[in-house]
């Protein structure tokens, strides 16, 4: 009697090689996930890998709702999966050689879920990609929005400067622009409502808006120019739903006299004989109700007057406690030292710096100074 | 900040704010007030009093709402700012644009 021998042992090598082979193709896939990036070839990659470990003739996987297409294979097998995020997928084999066992239904549902998460994995990349982007581009808008702001101080005959813009993040709202134009050194200082780019864009409309104003509405006062403005950004202010606080004004070196038109913003403070009083808004911030008219307010200046504009950065700066620096300290901080708008503009934001010690800006900080020399 | 909503027999729709009113707020404000404002001539009251801090931001939404509110022929008004907010509706003279009550 003739004994074949061969067939189990030949049977049982075949079965051994298939096990190595899908036990390497399992390392080739898993190495594969941190090959590519890109989600169509990662799981190309894997699902090829899979392919030959397997001897299919076809292996696809499908999101949920969709056929594979007709094919002649004899054998079928499906296994479904879902990614992390919920997303579900169903991965199909079919080949014509043999059955699917239950050990090449485990290495399906390995494969299935090893392509899931390369497809999940290359999402979380694009996505952190995009964003990325969209955080690099946000931050260069900013940076040049924020230059809108003017970087050159006037030398005024008779008066001393200080102006100064930190918005709470990269860019803000806070604005201020000016012109010497002959003897008027003609100003608006601004708070446009909300924060970041939004705001910011809307201040750089103010600010131009103002520079154009000041040439064609200058010789008129602080009135025309901030009712000039108001025409100009009012609609655009009311579509993006802002407004913005803003107060004009000019100082004629000739007659020592400065003329304010305020619209909505504080704190205001002028300063003389060490009193420090506060100067009220005479309507609303522009950009909320149309066609509002604005009261001008004329003061004769001395030596030692000065003039404070700022914004509500300053009161409402938080310490560490929670508690605000607050209208009542700010205005005690605004007499004494005169040596000059900028030593006092730089020793104000210290000390709301100091104030605040470890606690974020709540808001952006702006302020504008003008001491007053005398006539010459 | 707390918000909840009340409807009167009779009389506008009434929202209750508390707390901090500012730019961390703005969202759930909107989202509360805003199925309010497309009714017809719609009449809604602000209730301020309990509110101990309003900002520039939380001021433009109620700025936005009395706005979409004049549009249809409503109003929105402000019932008894507490004195917090009054002090910035002074200042910002905000108060002649709203109704105050």
């Amino acid at each position: 009697m003739s004994v074949d021998a061969a067939s189990p042992l030949e049977s049982l090598t075949g079965a051994l090689v298939d096990a190595n082979d899908q036990l390497l193709a399992l390392y080739d896939m898993a190495a594969m996930r941190t090959d590519s990036l890109d989600e169509t070839e990662s799981v190309d990659q894997i699902l090829t890998t899979a392919r030959h470990a397997l001897h299919t003739d076809e292996i696809v996987l499908l999101a949920d709702g969709t056929d594979p297409a007709d094919c002649d294979a004899t054998y079928s097998a499906s296994v479904k999966v879902e990614d992390p995020s919920g997303d579900t997928a169903t991965l199909h084999a079919r080949r014509s050689s043999a059955p699917f066992t239950t050990g090449d239904t485990k290495l399906l549902t390995a494969v299935a879920n090893l392509a899931m998460s390369a497809k999940h994995t290359a999402r979380m990349h694009a996505e952190a990609v995009e964003r990325a982007i969209v955080s690099h581009e946000h931050d260069i808008a900013s940076t040049l929005v924020q230059q809108t702001l003017p970087s050159d101080r006037p030398q005024l005959p008779t008066a001393s400067l200080f102006a100064r813009s930190d918005p709470a993040r990269t860019a803000g709202g806070d604005l201020f622009a000016f012109a010497q134009l002959g003897p008027k050194f003609h100003f608006v200082v601004g708070d446009v409502s909300g924060k970041g780019l939004p705001a910011a864009i809307m201040m750089s409309n103010v600010i131009n808006a103002a520079r154009g104003c000041f040439t064609h509405y200058g010789h008129e006062g602080p009135v025309a120019v901030l009712d000039a403005i108001d025409a100009w950004v009012y609609d655009s202010l009311s579509e993006a739903d802002l407004f913005v606080t803003l107060i004009a004004g000019q100082f004629d070196s000739e007659t020592q006299m400065v003329s304010l038109a305020n619209a909505g913003h504080s704190p205001v403070h002028f300063v003389h004989d060490e009193v420090a009083t506060p100067l009220a808004a005479s309507r609303p911030p522009v950009g909320v109700l149309e066609g509002l008219r604005c009261e001008q307010l004329d003061i004769a200046v001395a030596s030692g007057d000065r003039l404070v504009i700022a914004s509500d950065g300053f009161p409402e700066q938080a310490d560490e406690s929670g508690e605000m620096f607050g209208d009542d300290r700010f205005e005690s901080e605004l007499t004494g030292l005169h040596a000059g708008a900028r030593n006092f503009g730089e020793q104000l934001f210290a000390t709301i710096e100091s104030f605040a010690g470890n606690a974020p800006q709540s808001d952006d900080r702006t302020l504008f100074v003008l001491d007053f020399e005398g006539a010459q | 900040m707390n918000i909840t909503a009340a409807t009167t027999d009779d009389g506008p729709l009434a929202f209750v704010l508390s707390g901090r009113f500012d730019a961390h707020e703005a969202d759930g404000f909107r989202a509360a007030i805003d199925p309010a404002l497309g009714a017809t001539e719609p009449h809604i009251d602000i209730d301020l009093s309990d509110v101990e801090f309003i900002d520039s931001t939380a001021l433009a939404e109620l700025v936005r709402a009395m706005k979409r509110c004049r549009e249809r022929s409503g109003d929105l008004r402000l019932l008894t700012p507490s004195n917090p907010v009054r002090v910035i509706l002074e200042l910002t003279r905000l108060d002649a644009a709203f109704t105050i009550v």
